[in-house]
């Protein structure tokens, strides 16, 4: 029926257009969800969630109980449903959408795909629309007439040898003599506890009560196989279809079950109860082996405060409230340019290695330097001198000593010409001075260039840094 | 027997060495408690960093955590790691650095590092401390032995539960003497303002130079008078400012 059609008979009809994003949005939300029946779940299509079910469904209770809990559960969160259970995701897919109806699961056992699927018609076996109709002109409506006919005869009949060989992979994954590998939605992980609750939680208190329990249950198995992890994800599973997350990331692998807790202590409020939280599960995630060593017996025996365990512990409470990244090293970098030598990376548990030796005669540097050099306006004395007077940050300051210049050359082997990209130009060359107001304040200025380079537009100044 | 016996027969004693009398000059500052160094007027950030990274050398090697107010970074950027290496003589000690945007984070920082004892030295830039802030902070460094040095801006003013506070402004660098034209080694004012361990000392001006080639602080001999001694004229400058 058309829409003008359907108008006719129903005058206040209303039309929207299909919202594929937020369908597909709000599917993978229900596929999330579905990982507290099964660990690997895919998106199936624009309207299907698979499960791989083996070895989950006598937590249930065995299939049919299995299948009931989740028809009641889906039932619950309002989404019609047809639910099918089968060896293979082909023979599953074409009994969901085929032969099952809401209220009524269909649960082929083992084995018996080729008696299951002989009814169904050829389009549940996920052809194209153009094999559909050729299979359906040559009288071929029942999957079960595909199993006499032989393969040989079959592809003779298709154009192509490839919509051919399609039909018979559908064929055989249906029934189970190819092999389908599922692409999960997100990975299994290799560590997790979950902790089902008879009665939905609707406290903060019973999630946090809730994740102690299971912090300890997966800490001892992290201890059980000496490995520790460095990113936990604590997950609540809502009764109404919705999945909250917590991560927890540390610098180094852990599995101290306080450590943990504390971690989570500033993100546990941001996952409300809502109307119930009926399964929590924490998986551990970039799991590594730990180094574990005797600690020393007293904090004077440590001597040293270089204990990076200690460290890297302070950085991921930081971390864990001031947002991941925030605890930084400083590291040097062996570059010409002052303002890129150092760079600030993200603490990862390690210290930097010993720092490079000073080099001898190095010109002292600035106690504060700026994240971007500022442009000044300067009056020199001549033109290759220092300036005599500056105005920076709209005031003008009057320089009473200088010294210098250190020249500091661009780093010309970064822009060597190549075969095809036009390189980008080469910095020009610095002249560093280093200056005093007559109020005693120091400051690290320089020339971008010379003026006498050649290089067409005139020297311009900038404030590097400041001397303490 | 009980634990008194014991020590008096020399059978026990404390792990801890005994703590040191902060009496002289820093007057503990980086060593023990909590500091408060503040730029005498805007634009002296430079020269109390300066001072501070001289100043303060924390009694145990250890890593230092710098943690710094959004504002105050993206002011006059970060301590760059070449000026703790100078001024450490090529032994610069490792170092966390931290951002944060507010001010209860950056004191949150502040006592989480205090308490966890993993650190040497905790330098905080933030833009107030009050006495609540201050006194829970010193409560904290004493209990677990971490100093703390907090970098104010000039506004900080009033009571404060911390066991220093000096006020820091640059002065012209002393003369060059292979260049009269050239800066010389740098110079800072530092007036100790307030100070718990030692009352007798508040209000006293230190003129301080640093020496980047034997790594010393000394003070420098005045021009008229000799070596530093309680300055009249400050004394009566922070009277006047406590009464008004």
């Amino acid at each position: 029926m058309r829409f003008s059609d359907a108008r006719v008979c129903l005058p206040n009809l209303i039309a929207e257009e299909i919202d594929r994003e937020e369908d597909a949005r709000a599917l993978s939300v229900l596929a999330r969800w579905m990982t507290g029946f099964s660990p690997i779940v895919a998106v199936d299509g624009l309207d299907g969630v698979l499960l791989e079910t083996t070895g989950c469904d006598h937590l249930f209770g065995g299939e049919t109980a299995m299948a009931a809990r989740l028809a009641e559960r889906l039932t619950r969160t309002g989404y019609g449903h047809r639910i099918a259970l089968a060896s293979t995701p082909g023979a599953a897919q074409a009994l969901a959408r085929y032969a099952a109806a809401e209220g009524a699961p269909q649960i082929l056992p083992p084995g018996a795909e080729r008696a299951g699927l002989e009814d169904l018609p050829t389009q549940a076996l996920r052809l194209s629309p153009e094999a559909a109709t050729l299979l359906r002109r040559f009288g071929l409506t029942r999957i079960g007439q595909l199993y006499g006919i032989d393969r040989k005869a079959l592809a003779r009949r298709f154009q192509s040898r490839r919509a051919a060989d399609a039909v018979c992979l559908r064929l055989d994954q249906a029934l189970g003599l190819r092999a389908e590998p599922m692409v999960p939605l997100c990975p299994p992980p290799e560590y997790q506890a979950r902790q089902p609750c008879p009665e939905p939680l609707t406290q903060g208190a019973g999630l946090e009560a809730g994740l102690q329990q299971l912090t300890q249950a997966l800490c001892a198995d992290l201890s059980d196989k000496g490995v520790g992890a460095r990113h936990f994800v604590f997950s609540a599973f809502h009764s109404d279809g919705q999945v909250s997350e917590a991560s927890a990331q540390a610098a180094r692998p852990v599995r101290t079950p306080e450590h943990i807790l504390r971690l989570f202590r500033e993100k546990i409020g941001t996952i409300n109860p809502g109307f119930g939280v009926d399964l929590l599960l924490l998986e551990a995630r970039r799991t590594g082996p730990m180094d574990v060593g005797s600690r020393p017996l007293s904090g004077d025996l440590a001597g040293s405060a270089m204990d990076e365990i200690a460290l890297s512990a302070l950085a991921d409470r930081i971390n864990a409230r001031l947002g991941d990244g925030t605890v930084s090293l400083i590291r040097c970098e062996a570059r010409y340019a002052p303002d890129k030598a150092e760079r600030r990376m993200p603490f990862t548990g390690e210290l930097a290695p010993a720092a490079p030796a000073m080099p001898a005669g190095e010109a002292p540097r600035p106690v504060r330097m700026l994240d971007w050099p500022e442009r000044v306006d300067v009056i020199a004395q001549v033109p290759d001198g220092p300036p005599l007077s500056f105005i920076w940050r709209r005031v003008m300051r009057r320089v009473v000593r200088s010294d210098g210049p250190e020249r500091i050359s661009p780093e010309w082997w970064t822009h060597l010409p190549d075969t095809d990209a036009k390189p980008a130009p080469l910095p020009r060359t610095r002249d560093y001075y280093r200056i005093e107001d007559a109020e005693g304040r120091r400051y690290w200025v320089f020339r971008e260039g010379l003026y006498d380079d050649g290089r067409g537009q005139m020297p311009e100044w900038f404030v590097q840094g400041l001397f303490g | 027997m009980d634990i008194a016996t014991l020590k008096s027969k020399g059978l026990l004693r404390a792990v801890s060495a005994p703590p040191v009398a902060a009496v002289g000059f820093p007057f503990g500052l980086g060593t023990r408690g909590l500091h408060e160094v503040a730029e005498a007027a805007y634009g002296d950030r430079a020269a109390m960093t300066g001072f501070v990274l001289t100043a303060a050398r924390p009694a145990q090697a250890g890593a230092w955590l710098w943690i710094t107010q959004t504002k105050f970074a993206g002011d006059l950027g970060l301590v760059p790691e070449a000026a703790l290496r100078q001024v450490t003589g090529g032994a610069p000690p490792p170092r966390l650095s931290l951002t944060a945007r507010t001010l209860p984070d950056a004191l949150w920082a502040v006592e989480e590092a205090v308490v966890s004892g993993a650190v040497s030295l905790v330098v905080a830039e933030i833009e107030a401390a009050d006495f609540t802030a201050t006194r829970r902070l010193t409560l904290a460094s004493g209990r677990h032995g971490v100093p703390v040095v907090l970098l104010m801006p000039p506004t900080c003013e009033g009571a404060t539960a911390a066991a220093t506070r000096w006020r820091i402004s640059p002065r012209p660098s002393a003369p060059n003497r292979y260049d009269p034209h050239a800066p010389g080694h740098p110079r800072w004012r530092a007036v100790l303002e307030r100070c718990r361990t030692a009352p007798n000392a508040a209000g006293t001006v230190f003129d301080l130079e640093w020496n980047d080639e034997t790594l010393s602080l000394g003070v420098v001999s005045g021009l008229a008078a000799g070596p530093a001694a309680p300055c009249p004229v400050a004394r009566e400058a922070i009277a006047r400012r406590k009464a008004s």
